[in-house]
Order: structure tokens, then sequence, then C-alpha cells
């Protein structure tokens, strides 16, 4: 039930020709926005990154102009009042926001006074913000959680207490800017599950989404590219839409880009595909043949031709003479947490590996054992041989690149040639050699054109590029990379991981740690998955993709294609596998 | 990483009224600053240990004593060495020790009731007292946000760090001079990422009312109760008696 539910219809929002264009750096972030949401209505808006997502939702809820310095022309009223240029703090709450980063909008030490945080700025009685306290966190299920710190929640607890917190301002427009990007499968779900139960009422929700799983259950969806609207209509029927998809620069829907190869229109639901391909007689017999696994990423030179090939070679590499190893590994934090297990593991040359689990499973602390931020309490790690703790830093770096979740967590230069020339210069890199080095790398990943840039001012996209150009200018022979896709859209996510795929056919070896199921699934041919500190699986991602049990314990499903081939008993992870297994041609 | 000091327990000092605490803080603080002979400065302390045992925070101690310790060593030995000689003749080494001694006990008292009063009070409850007692809700409100901001600041200049030594960044070797010019690579992406936060944070305080010109209020409250009028009273007696003392000229070391 909405918090709001119960009452008579609220007022539609109303946006007319909004145009608007910032002023540091210029830039004309929307032009001639027009939409209406009503009441009870769920309306996701996708797009790439500068298509305008983020600036209408600021526009609406009146951050832009009024915090940020931006010239804007056009109407936005919901009912009677006109929030374009209007104060934000003379909205009295009636539109509300949910951002992407969770920690921001986070200010006490106690959950309940969160939530009753903003009623009491708008002078709402004492008795009522504690009756709004307990009826929004039973609806975002943390009634349990009151008294607890918000700092110990977990992503997913913590984005759901943000919406707890904005609806018991009670307000007529719910705005949610991506606000899964930052979570986990568990949080995400536990996310969009507190949003079905806030639907309806009088409450308009407004959400930027890049991820079009969640978006197929809204009534409406608008995509946008560069400040425009570029279409709009019933989610479940615009999700059809491939080609509009692609040409928006965000991922289509697996489901629909089997249909489309097919030749037929499919359910967007796992069921209610395999059930629509039955009818059709598919699989035929000869469909349900063993894998045909076709290569997303195929190797520029030197790699195996296709995943499952690549597997095999590199695990005969491993076990031939593994890069790097690791025995018995365990870390107990103060407090008695135990961070890892017992790991073991090994890896060679060339492999593409997804470590993947929930937050909190121990991917990032074994990732920081494998490049000595973190040294071995128990067990060890070996590196071509060698105790890693008997190893300066320096070394390691050099041999096993370790690249963080934000870019901006190591960029510092004032060119993005010279943030990348750090690295191998400190390890005493110089002159001609050096220069090289940075030209290199520069190309390697598309950023030639822009190495007298300042780095503070590339997009997301590049910076993340950059990042992880800074690592690999000191040539490492394997890459550990932590979320390298977070907040990147599509276009942008396919570059890096195309950069990567290239890297490992050269055969660098690549660790990606990831919640994207797209990801694993398209681009690694291994899989080490996380569960409480202890890595309960290590094999060919086929392998897990057919154990169920193990999959739904770690919280990590399976995407939508790969689901459905499960259910028809055909061996395909992605949709090209698929589509040929049910005898698509390209 | 966990800055807070707060003692999430049930105990008489918890539930007693932020303002009470506060105004009991501060005759504290008084009685403390007013007195210098070691006895009753002493005894002061025992009594501020004695409500910290009772309220079960005696761990809050314990927590800083890393920074109790030296106070009371350093501070004891610094003022017996410098104790200024007078016209009359050479430093009584037993009056400079005593002295140390005051100084040192009166130090630990301040940082002992300060401890103690973050580990029963929420800062929420210290912002509020600050309110009712004329001090404006923003700065109340810096406060609450400093000690949130803290610790997220220092995750990340620690993990800026690990990611400049994962690019051969050397911390270690070089003199101090060479050292701190080191650091311009973690400082400058903590600066950056600090100025995006603070941006981000403003944008969702805005969003949450913060700016509605508006008449705030808070969950229900409690008003104070007699317990609270006794702590306020047992602190207010201590400090009269304090100062009685002072104006009388008894138990000084040093006359004014």
């Amino acid at each position: 039930m909405s918090a709001a539910a119960g009452r008579a219809d609220g007022p539609p929002l109303v946006v007319r020709d909004l145009t608007c264009r910032y002023a540091d750096p210029p830039a004309q972030a929307l032009a001639g926005v027009s939409l209406d949401a009503a009441p009870g209505e769920l309306v996701a808006i996708m797009g790439a990154s500068g298509a305008g997502k983020s600036t209408l939702l600021r526009c609406i809820n009146a951050l832009v102009p009024s915090l940020a310095p931006a010239a804007c022309d056009g109407e936005i009223r919901l009912g009677a009042q006109a929030l374009l240029g209007a104060e934000v703090g003379r909205l009295g709450g009636r539109v509300a926001m949910v951002f992407q980063d969770f920690e921001a909008q986070l200010f006490s030490t106690n959950v309940r006074l969160e939530v009753a945080f903003g009623p009491g700025q708008l002078g709402v009685a004492p008795d009522e913000i504690a009756a709004r306290v307990e009826r929004t966190l039973a609806l975002v299920d943390l009634a349990d959680f009151g008294g607890r710190d918000p700092s110990t929640l977990s992503g997913g607890q913590k984005q759901r207490l943000a919406i707890a917190s904005i609806l018991a301002m009670e307000p007529e427009v719910l705005l949610l800017d991506e606000p899964a990007t930052d979570l986990d499968p568990i949080g995400r779900r536990e996310l969009y599950a507190a949003l079905e139960g806030v639907r309806g009422g009088r409450l308009v929700l407004l959400a930027v989404e890049h991820d079009v799983d969640p978006v197929v259950r809204a009534d409406r969806l608008i995509l946008m590219q560069e400040g425009r609207v570029v279409a709009t209509g019933p989610a479940a029927a615009l999700v059809q839409d491939v080609e509009l998809f692609l040409a928006c620069g965000v991922r289509p829907h697996d489901l629909a880009v089997l249909g489309r190869r097919l030749g037929c229109v499919l359910p967007l639901d796992v069921e209610g595909a395999v059930a629509a391909l039955r009818a059709r007689g598919l699989p035929a017999a000869a469909a349900a043949c063993p894998p045909v696994e076709a290569p997303p990423a195929p190797p520029a030179s030197g790699g195996a031709a296709t995943p499952a090939a690549g597997a095999a070679v590199a695990g005969r590499a491993r076990r031939a003479s593994p890069i790097l190893e690791v025995r018995g590994l365990t870390r107990v934090y103060e407090g008695g947490t135990r961070a890892l297990d017992d790991v073991g593991l090994a890896l060679g040359a060339g492999e593409f590996v997804a470590l993947i689990g929930q937050n909190g499973s121990g991917k990032t602390t074994l990732a920081k054992h494998l490049n000595g931020l973190l040294q071995a309490q128990t067990g060890e790690v070996r590196l071509a041989g060698a105790d890693l703790r008997t190893l300066p830093l320096e070394r390691i770096a050099r041999e096993v690149g370790y690249v963080f979740q934000n870019p901006d967590h190591q960029l510092f230069a004032a060119t993005v040639a010279d943030e990348v020339a750090f690295g191998p210069r400190n390890f005493g890199l110089a002159g001609d050699a050096l220069a090289a080095r940075v030209d290199e790398t520069l190309a390697a990943v598309g950023l030639t054109a822009e190495r007298n840039e300042d780095p503070f001012l590339l997009r997301k996209g590049e910076r993340q590029r950059l990042a992880v150009a800074t690592v690999l200018a000191m040539a490492p022979r394997v890459l550990i990379l932590d979320e390298p896709t977070t907040g990147l859209d599509y276009p942008q996510v396919r570059a890096m991981l195309e950069l990567l795929a290239r890297l490992r056919a050269a055969g660098t070896t690549i660790v990606v740690i990831t919640h994207s199921p797209w990801v694993v699934v398209e681009y690694a041919e291994r899989a080490l998955l996380m569960r409480g500190g202890r890595l309960v699986f290590d094999g060919a991602l086929d392998d897990l993709l057919a154990d169920e049990p193990l999959l739904r314990s770690a919280a990590f499903e399976a995407p939508p294609a790969a689901r459905v081939a499960r259910a028809l008993g055909i061996s395909a992870r992605t949709v090209d596998a698929l589509a040929r297994a049910l005898g698509a041609g390209d | 990483m966990a800055l807070s000091l707060y003692l999430d327990h049930p105990s008489w000092l918890h539930r007693r009224h932020p303002v009470a605490k506060v105004l009991a803080l501060g005759w504290l603080f008084v009685a403390a600053f007013l007195l210098d002979h070691p006895a009753p400065l002493g005894l002061l302390l025992v009594l501020v240990l004695a409500a910290t045992a009772s309220a079960r925070a005696l761990s809050v101690l314990h927590q800083m004593r890393w920074l109790l310790l030296p106070v009371f060593v350093f501070t004891t030995i610094i003022w017996t060495v410098f104790y200024p000689a007078t016209a009359d003749g050479p430093v009584d080494r037993w009056v400079a020790f005593r002295y140390g001694l005051g100084m040192a006990l009166r130090l630990e008292t301040f940082l002992a009731t300060g401890f103690v009063f973050l580990a029963t009070t929420t800062i929420e409850e210290f912002a509020f007292a600050l309110s009712r007692l004329g001090v404006p809700y923003r700065a109340g409100f810096v406060l609450t946000l400093a000690f949130r901001l803290v610790p997220v600041f220092l995750d990340a200049a620690l993990t800026v760090r690990d990611a400049q030594r994962c690019r051969g960044l050397d911390f270690t070797t070089g003199n101090v001079a060479t050292r701190i010019a080191r650091y311009a690579p973690v400082i400058v992406p903590v600066f950056i990422g600090g100025l995006r936060r603070a941006d981000q944070m403003a944008f969702a305080l805005e969003v949450r009312g913060f700016s509605a010109g508006r008449p705030r209020t808070s969950l229900p409250r409690p008003g104070m109760d007699g317990s609270d009028l006794l702590l306020l009273g047992v602190g207010g007696a201590i400090t009269a008696v304090v100062v009685a003392l002072r104006v009388a000229g008894i138990g000084r070391l040093v006359a004014q």
C-alpha cells in the first residue's frame, strides 16, 4: 500500500517544452522536453549518459536552476504550482528525490531519526512524525531496524532508508535517479520490491534507470537522447523496439532481442517466453543439442577462439604455471568477522575471470590480497612462485594491476598523459621509453585525442577508461578491476569490456569484480563465487549457470536469455547463442 | 571506520534530558577549571568515574586510553619541570609536582567528562540541546554532519592512498619534505571527491526540506524530569562549592 494510499487522487505533473543550458561548462542539457505523469503512475526514463535524464529530474524538483547555474525555459507544473525556477525549500516537500549515491543522502546516527528528519524540517507535529516513521519503515521493510546506525546497513537497506526518509515527507512526486546503480542483485531486488509497495495512490513516480529489467514493470517508458524525448509509450511495448534502444544507447532486453532474432514478439518474463517458444514448436528436436556458444568478443590475436576454448587453454596454462596462487587464505578482522575463510585458487595467463558474490561476501578483500594491498594472515599468496609477503608492493604492482571502483580515487594529474605516465615513472621508466609507453596505452584505451585534457573534465566513461590506462601503463600480467562498469551507459560499458577482451587476447589475465550478470555471461569463461568469505565455486561459467541452487544461495541471477535456455534444455548463456540454437540466422 | 563514541545501551545517564546533560557538563568544566589543587580535582575525577561506571561506559575511557594516559603523564612531567620560579627563591619541586599533578587531573577531568557525555548522548541530542540553549540550528546541524562525514573522508583518503600505492607511489622513503610532497596524489582526489560529495549532500538536504523556512519539529521528546533536575542540582552544587572555596582562598596551590 502507498504511504499516501486511500487519499483522493493528487495533481498531475506536466512538463512543457523544457529547455536547459548549463553555463559552466556550456552544454545544452535539455532541448524541448514535454511529458505528463498522472498520480499513481510509474514512469521510467532511459537514455545514454548526457541524454538529459538527471537534469530533467533536477529541474522538476527545482534543484536546477536554483542550486546549479543554468538557463532554463518552458514550463513545469504540479497541479497549479509552477515548479520551474521555484526555490526548492518553498516546494514544502511536494516533490522529492532519491539519488544514486546512498551515502550522500543519509545524515543521522539512527534510522528512526533519519526518517524523522524531513518531516521535522517541514514542521510536522511530533506525534504525526512518530506515526509516519513507523509507517514508512514498515513500508520499505525496515521496521526492525529503527534503532540502527544507518552506516551499519547494507547498500540496499540504505537506499530503502533513503526512500523511507523521503516518503515520510508525503511527497506528491517521487523522483529516483538511478537508485539501484550501486547495489548488488539482492539490494536491487529489495529496492524494486519496496518501490512496488509505494506505487499507486496519489504518488507520481519517475525513475531514471540504466537497466531495462525493472523498467518493463513501469506504466510508461520515456527514451531520451541528446536532451530530447525520442519515444514514449507503454513500457512493455516500447521495450520490444530493439533498434530504438540501441539507437538511444540503452541495452535492450534479452528477450526482446531474442524475439527479434526469431521474428516474433516474446513476453518479457522468462516463464512467458519459454511458454511462447514451446508454443511455436521450439526448440526443434535438432535445436536441443549440445552448446553452441558464439564468441561475443573475438580475440584480436593470440587468444583462444571462443570463451569455452579459452577456458580450456587457460585451464591448462593455470595448472602448468600459475601466475598467482592462493592457498588456505583466511582473514579475520578485528571483532572476529571472518572476511576470508580458507580460500584457495590459481590464476593462469590469459584468463577472463568473473569474481562474483553479494556485497560483503569477501570479493574485494580477496582481490586486495592478490595485489599485496592486504597481506595474508593465514595461508599464502604466491606470485610466480614467490610469497607476496616477501615482495615490495611496487614489484607486485608491476605484475598485478588493480583498478579501483571509483576512477576519481586515483586521478590527480593536470593532463591525461601525465596521469598515465605517473605509474611507469614511479617504476623508473623515463624519456622516450616512457613517452612510447604512454602513447601505446592511450591508444589501447582510445584516449589519444584527449591526451592534453584535464582528467577531471572527462566524462565518466572516459575517466573509467583512463583509470584502467593508469594501471595498464605499468604492463601488468594480471589486471583486477573492481566494478569497472558502475555508472557507465551501455556503449561505454561495451567499450570498456571490448578493451578488456582485447587485453585478455593479448595474454593479460583479467579478473573482474561485478554485479552485472550479462557482463559475466558475455565475457567471462571462469567464475569465482564468494559467499560469506568462502570461495564456494571456482570453475567454468557454464557449470555455475547449471547449478541453480548455488546461484540462488549466492543471490546471483543469470540473465533472462540464460534462464530461458536452461528452461528449454539448451546449453547457451547469451542471446546470440540461444538464438542460433533455436535456428535463428545472424 | 568507527569514530563515534556513543554506546547504544540504556542507562540512567543515557536517559537524562540532553539539555540537563549539556548544562551539567558545563558545570563540571567550570569547576575543574577553577581548581588547581590535586586533592579536590582528584575527588572530582573520582565522581566522574563513578558516574561513568554506573552508566556502564567505562569502556569508552578504555577505548580512549591512547589519549588519556599520555596526557596524564606528559602534563604532570612538563608542569613539574617547567613550574616557574618566583622572586622568593628557588622552585619548590614538591609544590611543582603537586601543581603538575593538578593540571593533569584537570585535563583528565575535561577529557573523561567529554568522552562520557559523547558515550551517552547522540549527536542529534547534542544538537537539540544546543538549539534549546540558543545556538542556531544550522550550527548544531553542522556538528552532526561533521561526525557523519569525518569517517567517510578518512575512508576515502585510505582508499586513495591504496590506489596510489598500486601505482608505485612510495610513502615510506625519503625525507619529510619528500614524503609530504608525495601526498599530493592523495590530497587532490580526496579534496575533489569531497567537493563533489558536498554538492550532492547540499542537493539531498534541500530535497529534505532543509530550507523550507518553517518552524522545525522533531520526534516527541520527554521533557525534563526530577532526575534531570537532580543532575543539574548536583552539578550546580559542586560548582557553587568550588566557587565558594576559591573566593575564600581555600585549597589553592597558587595564590592569585
